[in-house]
């Protein structure tokens, strides 16, 4: 039995106020249901993420109250920030064995005006992807952890401040394309190099924005009103739990994930016409244009050059902003990037439409680049 | 399971099967699933395996402190261990740089350049 991402959807994004989490799911439930031409009685299968700002002990069990249903299956799915990508291949897995004929995966939060920036700061460095005991008591924050991938991937291949920059504005080029993202002013690599030094090598502008928002995908056996997308491949990559247990910290797991996904689409890199990757900091995206086969390992840096990853480009990245400028709720932020793939497969992006896009590859990485999914899609 | 680290010395775990040493300490040995595990005496030196320099503290407890150096140090054992460097300017840390180990006051071990 084949499985369709039907229907997309999200809440309003950014700064959200009056919205409550779910408030913010709700909304991003219904419009991707609207888009699949499928309503809330439709929805038997639910997959949802744990969030953080609010206390529940039951997130599929809470966000299944909230929308008013009572699913044949359901689960709270949680590979970090790989949880957007696996939800679809969860979902798809559920369809296929008949457990379920619409499956509604939802999650987000208001995490911008409920915790605000500098709380989400100070909660994420406590919250265990910093080792409880052997990390956290030396004061990283979350990037800083990124940063020492930064800087350890400079040492060993010439990768530049500038290059790492070039991501961040590449990005920023595409969210100023998007009506939907949080940050629309154009940047250049200057600025992103004149931004406050958060956690050397990594500048404010090299790390992902906070916000509120919510994001919704419809996976189904039925194929929707609109052009259907396919699951073709995908794989999972897993190497450590903390920073500090993995040895050749410039490389991460997305090696073992992008292969499993590529052998099962049976495509490679070249083939892929989009790259929807996951963008937490500007080191991530080049390390996951590397390890997923994009370019050599340790020619990330000089890959980003030129234009490559902008719109026009040979490989357009995080085509909707990413994380980096469009949105970044928490565990919901690796959604959008599957909602996105599913829009220029459709060919729904007005200005930032990649003409022709027949193939794209959406890549969630999560933990301290320690645990990946990625996903291949394609026309239904 | 492992007594909880020794305050007094720096030690990392070791396994009694295949006498290799790891960290951060772990329900199993990662070389070979050996569940006989104590902690080892260790040299307390190594190299700086990479390093950033923390410009905003991640909450008001290390405010103080800032700017300061977190470092990976890959011990002259083998594992590595994300810690401080200290006693050295931040720009004059480099991947490479010789560290030894220095406790402070609560125990946790700091690295400060190799005299």
């Amino acid at each position: 039995m084949n499985a369709y991402i039907a229907g997309v959807g999200e809440s309003p994004l950014g700064k959200t106020p009056n919205l409550n989490s779910i408030d913010l799911q709700r909304a991003a439930a219904l419009s991707a249901l609207d888009d699949a031409g499928l309503t809330l009685a439709d929805v038997d299968g639910l997959l949802t993420t744990p969030i953080r700002v609010e206390k529940w002990a039951m997130p599929v069990g809470m966000v299944a109250r909230g929308l008013g249903i009572r699913p044949g299956y359901m689960a709270t799915l949680d590979v970090a920030g790989a949880s957007g990508t696996a939800m679809v291949h969860n979902a798809a897995m559920a369809v296929a064995t008949g457990q379920a004929e619409v499956v509604l995966c939802v999650a987000g939060q208001n995490q911008l005006t409920n915790v605000s920036r500098d709380a989400t700061v100070a909660q994420i460095a406590n919250v265990g992807w910093a080792h409880p005991e052997y990390e956290a008591p030396y004061g990283p924050l979350i990037p800083t952890l990124y940063a020492l991938v930064a800087q350890r991937h400079m040492h060993e291949y010439g990768t530049t401040a500038e290059q790492m920059a070039e991501v961040a504005v590449a990005i920023r080029g595409h969210a100023v394309l998007n009506p939907l993202a949080q940050m629309k002013t154009p940047i250049t690599i200057q600025d992103v190099l004149a931004s406050k030094m958060i956690t050397s090598p990594l500048h404010m502008l090299d790390c992902a924005i906070v916000s509120d928002g919510a994001a919704a995908f419809v996976v189904s056996s039925r194929k929707g009103r609109k052009r259907p997308v396919k699951l073709l491949g995908q794989g999972y990559g897993f190497t450590h739990a903390y920073i500090g247990e993995h040895d050749n910290i410039a490389t991460t797991g997305a090696v073992q994930s992008g292969r499993r996904a590529f052998k099962m689409a049976g495509v490679k890199p070249a083939d892929i016409d989009i790259a929807e990757l996951y963008d937490c900091f500007t080191i991530t995206v080049i390390a996951e244009l590397e390890d997923l086969g994009f370019c050599p390992k340790g020619e990330g840096g000089r890959f980003v050059e030129g234009g490559r990853i902008r719109l026009g480009g040979e490989l357009p990245v995080a085509t909707h902003g990413g994380l980096l400028s469009a949105v970044h709720p928490g565990l919901a932020g690796g959604m959008f990037h599957v909602v996105e793939a599913v829009r220029q497969l459709r060919g729904e992006c007005g200005a930032r439409q990649v003409k022709d896009a027949e193939l794209v590859l959406a890549h969630g990485n999560g933990g301290i680049i320690g645990i990946h999914c990625t996903l291949i899609l394609g026309q239904g | 399971m492992l007594p909880p680290r020794p305050t007094d010395r720096f030690m990392l775990p070791r396994c009694e099967d295949c006498g290799k040493f790891h960290f951060y300490p772990r329900p199993v040995c990662p070389h070979c699933q050996g569940a006989k595990l104590a902690w080892g005496e260790a040299s307390g030196k190594g190299a700086v395996y990479s390093h950033s320099t923390v410009h905003r503290a991640p909450s008001p407890e290390f405010r103080e402190g800032v700017p300061y150096v977190i470092a990976i140090v890959k011990t002259d054992e083998g594992p590595h261990l994300l810690s401080r460097v200290v006693g050295v300017s931040p720009e004059k840390v480099s991947i490479g740089m010789r560290l030894q180990v220095r406790l402070s006051v609560d125990g946790k071990p700091e690295f400060e350049p190799e005299v």
